[in-house]
C-alpha cells in the first residue's frame, strides 16, 4: 500500500472509531475475512486479495451517513453487506476499504396492520420479522430459497425473487419506500406520497426502483417501508413426477394457462436435477425408477378457493403426463426448499464424496426458450466437467415462474454446478469464468436477461449483463447516473463496470 | 440418549500459529462453504451483538482464513470467547440436519471452541479472562482434595448409602451452590422407593475444563467412572444437565465406553409417574393457578435431545396450567450463562441473554419457568433479580417435591 494511501486509511479510521465508537471499527484479520466472500464460489486463492481494509457495524442511519460522509473524504471505498449470502458477489469487496455490515440495524420501527405495511431497519432477516408478524396474522410474502438468512438491505440490494412472486411479487413489488444514504452522504427518501405507504402514485419519476437492484453502487437502505398481506389461510402444494422433461415443460405451459389467481408458483425438475437429488440429497424423497423429471406447484389462499382449484391441478397435471405423487411427497418437497440447498459435502456419480461449493447461474428466460436454453447450457457445463472432471459437477436445472403477481411468461432458470474451491488454481478458474460467460451470452441471445434474482456482477457474467443484454443505451445510461449520484466512485466500486464511468476523467 | 453424530479425533490435534491440520480444514471448509449460514440467527449470542464473527460460520471461516495465510492463532483470541457452547447451530447447521449421518460430518461447534480455547492455553497464549477460568477451576479442584464430608454435606441428615446399583451423581455445583436440588432429588428418589446411593468423592465435572485443561477433565472423569463402578453402579442418574453430556459425550469420547447407563432425573421421574412410583397429591389452593411455561437448558435439549420428560411431569404436576414453547424453537434461546466459561468471560452478553429469556416467558403471561439445570436456575434468578422481570424462576424437582408433599 503506498504511503499516502496508508496514512489516508489510518487517518479514516481514527474519525470512523470516533464516529461509531471503537467496538464497532473492527480491523482484524477475521473479521474481515469472514465479510468478504459472499455465497457463490470463490476459489480460495483469491480470498487474500479481496480483503477489505476495516469493517464498521452502524446502528443508525446518522452513523452509516457519518461513514459515507469519512469515506468521501478521504477517497476510501465502501461495500454495504446484509447477510452476505449473495450470489452477484455484491457483497465482495472488489478495492478494499470499508465494509459497512448493517446488521446491527435490525429494529422494526412500525407495524401497519390496517393500512398492511411493516417499516424496517434493513438488517432484519425475513424469518425473524414474520415470527413478530405472525399473531396478526400478516406477513411479509418474500421468500426466496435463503429466506432463513438474509436480510432486507440484501435482498433489496440485489432486487431479490420470490419463491412466492408468482402470488404474491418480488421484492421490487413488495418495497413501498425507502430511506437512503446516498455515495455522497445525504439522507433521501424514495417513494411516492406524503408518507412512506403509498404504493401507485403517478407523481415524478420512478425512483425508489433505481434504488433496488443495483447492488449496493448507488447508496445504503438504511430503512424501508414494505407492504405487508395477510397470512394465507391454507397452502396447497402439489408435485407430480413425469417420464421426459418434454412432459415437464408442457405442463407448465397449461398452468400459465389455467387462470388460477391463487397459483402462488410453478417449479420443474430436469432429469439431472432429479438424479442428482437421488444420490446427493438425504432429504430428498426416494422416487420410483421411471420417474425422470417433475413439476411442483404451490397455491395459498382460502381453503374454499384451494378446494375449488384442485381438481383443475390434478387434471392439468395428469392431461400432460404428470403422475400425482400424494401429499406426503408434495408437502415434504415444498417444506424444503429453503433447506434443500447445498451442503458442502457431495455424492458424485462415480460414488465418491467430493467437497465441493455451489454455484447456480439464475437468468431469466421466457417459456419458448427453455428447450434451447437447457440444451445450450449443458453442452457448455458438459464441456467444462470433460476438462476438469475433479473440479466440476454438473447438479441439474430448476425452472420456476419468475413473473410478478402471474404464473406466465418468464422462467427463472437455474444450472446449479459444483465447483471445488479448494482446489482451485488460477487456470482452472478462468476456464470457469469464461464457462459462465458463455451461459449468459446463451441467455442473452435466447432473449432473456442474465439474472432474475442475484444480480449480473459475477465475474463471467458481467460482461454480457454490460456489453450485451444492457448494450442499447442502458449501460451508458447507467454509467451517467452513477458519475451523477457518486462523483468519487465511492460506492462498491469494480461492479458491473461502472468504473468505465471515471475513466475519461482519468485519462483527462 | 446423547446425539452426537460426529466425534472428530482430528481435534486432538494442535492448531500451532499459524498451521492447521489438513482435516480440520476441510472440516473448517465444510461450514465455510456451506454458505446457508443458518447458525447466525439461531445464535444467541449473533442475536444480542449481531457481529457474524460470534458464529459457527465466523469461527470455522476465521480458521479456514487462518490456513490461506491470513492471520494466525493469537488473533482470534478474543473472538472465540464468544461462545456459550450452546450447540444450537451445531443443529441448524445443514451439514448436521441433512448430511450428518450421511457424510459422517455433522458440525460441532461446541467441540471445536473448547479445542481452540485449549490450543491457545497450550501455545501459552491464553485468552481474555484466562486466569479467572483457572481461578474458577482451582476453586473447584480444591473441593475434590479438601476435607471428607464437605462434599456430601448437601446430604446431611438424608442418611443416604455410598454404594448400590443405582447411584445419584452429584456435582460440586449442585453440592455447593444450589444444594435444595440435589436434596429435592434424594428426598424423591426415596419416596418413591428407588435403592441409591452418593459417591463420598465424586470428581470434579466442570465445563470450564474442557475450555482450558483437557488432561484434568479427564483424570476426574476416570476417577469418576471408577468410583462409581466399585460402587457397584448399574445405573447412574444425572441431576446436573451439563454433568449428563460430560458423560454421554466426553468421557465415552475420551474414555470410552462406560460400564453403567447413564439416566437424566427428568428421564427417571417420568417412569416413576409412569409406573405409579411416584404419585401428586391434591392441588393446593395457592398452586391450582399457576400458570408455568419451560426452559429446555441447552445442554439437555440443543445437545442430549431431552425433551420429553420434563414436559411429560410438568404436564402431570396438580394445579399447573401448562404453556409450551417447541424444543425447536427455544434452540434459539439460552439462559445466558452458558455452558462453562461464558458467563464469567462476558457478564454484560450474558445479563442480556438471559433478560431476553425472561422477557418471552413473562410475554406468554406465565407466572414461573420451570427449569432442570441447576446453572439456569442460578443465572435466571441473578437476572430476574436485577432485571425486575416479574417471572420466577422454579426448579422441576422443587414443584415434583411440593406435589409429592415432601417438604
Ligand atoms: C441457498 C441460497 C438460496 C438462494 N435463493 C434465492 C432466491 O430464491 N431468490 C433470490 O432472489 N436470491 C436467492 N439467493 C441469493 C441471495 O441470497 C439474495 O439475492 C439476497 O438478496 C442477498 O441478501 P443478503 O442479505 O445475503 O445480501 P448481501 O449478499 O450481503 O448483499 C447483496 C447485495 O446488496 C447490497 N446491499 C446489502 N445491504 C444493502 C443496503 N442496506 N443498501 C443497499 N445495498 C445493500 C450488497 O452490497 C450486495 O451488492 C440465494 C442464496 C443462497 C445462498
Ligand atoms: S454454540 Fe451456541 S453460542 Fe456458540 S456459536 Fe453455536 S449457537 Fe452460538
Amino acid at each position: 500500500m503506498a504511503v499516502e494511501v496508508a496514512e489516508a486509511l489510518e487517518a479514516a479510521i481514527g474519525e470512523l472509531r470516533t464516529a461509531l465508537g471503537t467496538e464497532y471499527v473492527m480491523t482484524d484479520f477475521h473479521q474481515r475475512a469472514i465479510r468478504t466472500t459472499n455465497t457463490s464460489p470463490m476459489g480460495l486463492h483469491q480470498w487474500k486479495d479481496l480483503l477489505p481494509d476495516v469493517v464498521v457495524m452502524p446502528a443508525s442511519t446518522a452513523q452509516v451517513a457519518a461513514v459515507v460522509k469519512i469515506a468521501n473524504k478521504f477517497l476510501i471505498p465502501i461495500t454495504p453487506r446484509g447477510a452476505g449470502a449473495g450470489l452477484a458477489d455484491g457483497a465482495t469487496p472488489m478495492k478494499r476499504g470499508i465494509i459497512v455490515d448493517i446488521k446491527r440495524m435490525c429494529d422494526i420501527l412500525e407495524i401497519d396492520d390496517e393500512d398492511m405495511t411493516v417499516t424496517v431497519q434493513p438488517g432484519i432477516n425475513m424469518q425473524e420479522l414474520n415470527k413478530v408478524l405472525r399473531p396478526l396474522n400478516v406477513w411479509f410474502p418474500d421468500d426466496p430459497a435463503s429466506y432463513p438468512v438474509n436480510v432486507l438491505g440484501g435482498r433489496i440490494g440485489a432486487g431479490g425473487w420470490s419463491l412466492l412472486g408468482t402470488g404474491y411479487g418480488h421484492v421490487p413489488d413488495l418495497v413501498c419506500s425507502m430511506e437512503v444514504v446516498t455515495p455522497t452522504g445525504d439522507i433521501i427518501r424514495v417513494g411516492a406520497g406524503g408518507g412512506r405507504k403509498i404504493r401507485k402514485s403517478s407523481v415524478g419519476y420512478r425512483l425508489k426502483d433505481l434504488f433496488i437492484g443495483h447492488q449496493g453502487t448507488l447508496g445504503i437502505c438504511t430503512e424501508v417501508t414494505l407492504d405487508l398481506a395477510p397470512r394465507p389461510q391454507a397452502q396447497l402444494p402439489v408435485f407430480f413426477a413425469t417420464r421426459s422433461w418434454e412432459d415437464a415443460h408442457r405442463m407448465t405451459l397449461a398452468f400459465n394457462r389455467s387462470g388460477i389467481r391463487c397459483l402462488s408458483g410453478v417449479v420443474m425438475f430436469d432429469e439431472a436435477k432429479v438424479e442428482f437429488l437421488r444420490r446427493d440429497d438425504e432429504a430428498w424423497i426416494p422416487l420410483p425408477e421411471w420417474v425422470n423429471s417433475a413439476v411442483a406447484t404451490i397455491c395459498y389462499g382460502t381453503s374454499v378457493e384451494l378446494e375449488a382449484v384442485k381438481s383443475s391441478i390434478f387434471d392439468i397435471g395428469a392431461a400432460n403426463g404428470g403422475v400425482y405423487m400424494g401429499q406426503e411427497i408434495s408437502e415434504g418437497d415444498w417444506a424444503s426448499r429453503h433447506d434443500r440447498y447445498h451442503l458442502a459435502y457431495h455424492g458424485r456419480s462415480d460414488g465418491t464424496i467430493r467437497l465441493m461449493s455451489w454455484s447456480c447461474e439464475d437468468a431469466a428466460i421466457t417459456w419458448s426458450q427453455l428447450p434451447t436454453v437447457k440444451r445450450r447450457w449443458y453442452e457448455i457445463a458438459e464441456a467444462l466437467v470433460a476438462k476438469h472432471p475433479e473440479h466440476f459437477d454438473i447438479w441439474g436445472m430448476f425452472m420456476y415462474t419468475g413473473n410478478p403477481f402471474r404464473p406466465w411468461g418468464d422462467f427463472l432458470t437455474e444450472i446449479d454446478i459444483g465447483v471445488n474451491e479448494l482446489e482451485m488454481t488460477p487456470e482452472i478458474w478462468a476456464d470457469w469464468v469464461e464457462a459462465k460467460t458463455q451461459i449468459a451470452r446463451v441467455s442473452v441471445e435466447c432473449g432473456g436477461s442474465v439474472s432474475a434474482a442475484h444480480g449480473g456482477t459475477r465475474e463471467g457474467e458481467v460482461d454480457v449483463a454490460c456489453y450485451e443484454e444492457l448494450k442499447d443505451g442502458q449501460f451508458d445510461l447507467m454509467k451517467r447516473i452513477k458519475k451523477m449520484l457518486d462523483p468519487n466512485n465511492i460506492m462498491n466500486p469494480g461492479k458491473y463496470h461502472l468504473d468505465e464511468a471515471y475513466e475519461d476523467e482519468e485519462t483527462a | 440418549m446423547s446425539q452426537q453424530l460426529s466425534s472428530k479425533p482430528f481435534y486432538d490435534e494442535k492448531i500451532e500459529g499459524t498451521i492447521i491440520p489438513l482435516p480440520l480444514i476441510k472440516d473448517c471448509y465444510a461450514v465455510f462453504a456451506c454458505r446457508h449460514k443458518f447458525c447466525r440467527e439461531v445464535c444467541p449470542v449473533y442475536q444480542d451483538d449481531r457481529d457474524e464473527s460470534h458464529t459457527s460460520y465466523g469461527f470455522h471461516t476465521a480458521l479456514l482464513g487462518i490456513s490461506q495465510g491470513m492471520g494466525e492463532l493469537a488473533d482470534i483470541r478474543e473472538t472465540i470467547t464468544n461462545c456459550l457452547e450452546c450447540g444450537a447451530c451445531e443443529l441448524r447447521c445443514p451439514n448436521t440436519l441433512f448430511g450428518g449421518d450421511f457424510y459422517g460430518a455433522s458440525t460441532t461447534t461446541v467441540d471445536l471452541v473448547r479445542k481452540v480455547r485449549r490450543d491457545l492455553v497450550a501455545s501459552e497464549i491464553g485468552f481474555e479472562k484466562y486466569e479467572e477460568i483457572v481461578a474458577t477451576v482451582d476453586r473447584y479442584i480444591a473441593y475434590f482434595e479438601g476435607p471428607e464430608g464437605d462434599l456430601t454435606k448437601w446430604a446431611d441428615g438424608l442418611n443416604l448409602a455410598t454404594s448400590g446399583e443405582t447411584m445419584l451423581f452429584v456435582d460440586y455445583f449442585n453440592a455447593f451452590e444450589t444444594t435444595d436440588i440435589p436434596r429435592n432429588a434424594a428426598k424423591i428418589l426415596t419416596a418413591a422407593g428407588v435403592d441409591f446411593g452418593i459417591l463420598p468423592r465424586p470428581g470434579a465435572t466442570l465445563g470450564e475444563l474442557l475450555d482450558v485443561n483437557l488432561e484434568t477433565f479427564v483424570e476426574m472423569g476416570r476417577h469418576n467412572v471408577a468410583a462409581l463402578e466399585q460402587a457397584g453402579a448399574k445405573r447412574v442418574i444425572i441431576i446436573n444437565p451439563h454433568d449428563y453430556t460430560y458423560f454421554t459425550r466426553d468421557y465415552t469420547t475420551h474414555i470410552g465406553e462406560l460400564p453403567f447407563e447413564v439416566v437424566f432425573i427428568t428421564d427417571v421421574l417420568e417412569e416413576l409417574t409412569n409406573n405409579g412410583q411416584i404419585v401428586f397429591g391434591e392441588a393446593t389452593a395457592s398452586e391450582v393457578f399457576s400458570k408455568v411455561s419451560y426452559h429446555d437448558p441447552c445442554t439437555l435439549n440443543k445437545i442430549c435431545g431431552i425433551t420429553e420428560s420434563p414436559r411429560s411431569i410438568i404436564g402431570k404436576l396438580p394445579g399447573v396450567t401448562y404453556i409450551d414453547v417447541t424444543p425447536v424453537e427455544q434452540w434459539s434461546y439460552c439462559c445466558g450463562k452458558g455452558n462453562a466459561s461464558f458467563k464469567t468471560l462476558h457478564p454484560d452478553t450474558s445479563y442480556k441473554i438471559g433478560a431476553k429469556r425472561l422477557q418471552a416467558a413473562a410475554d406468554l403471561g406465565v407466572s414461573q419457568l420451570v427449569l432442570a439445570c441447576p446453572h439456569c436456575k442460578d443465572q435466571l434468578t441473578d437476572v430476574g433479580a436485577r432485571s425486575g422481570v416479574a417471572i420466577e424462576p422454579v426448579h422441576i424437582l422443587t414443584l415434583v417435591a411440593q406435589a409429592m408433599g415432601l417438604d
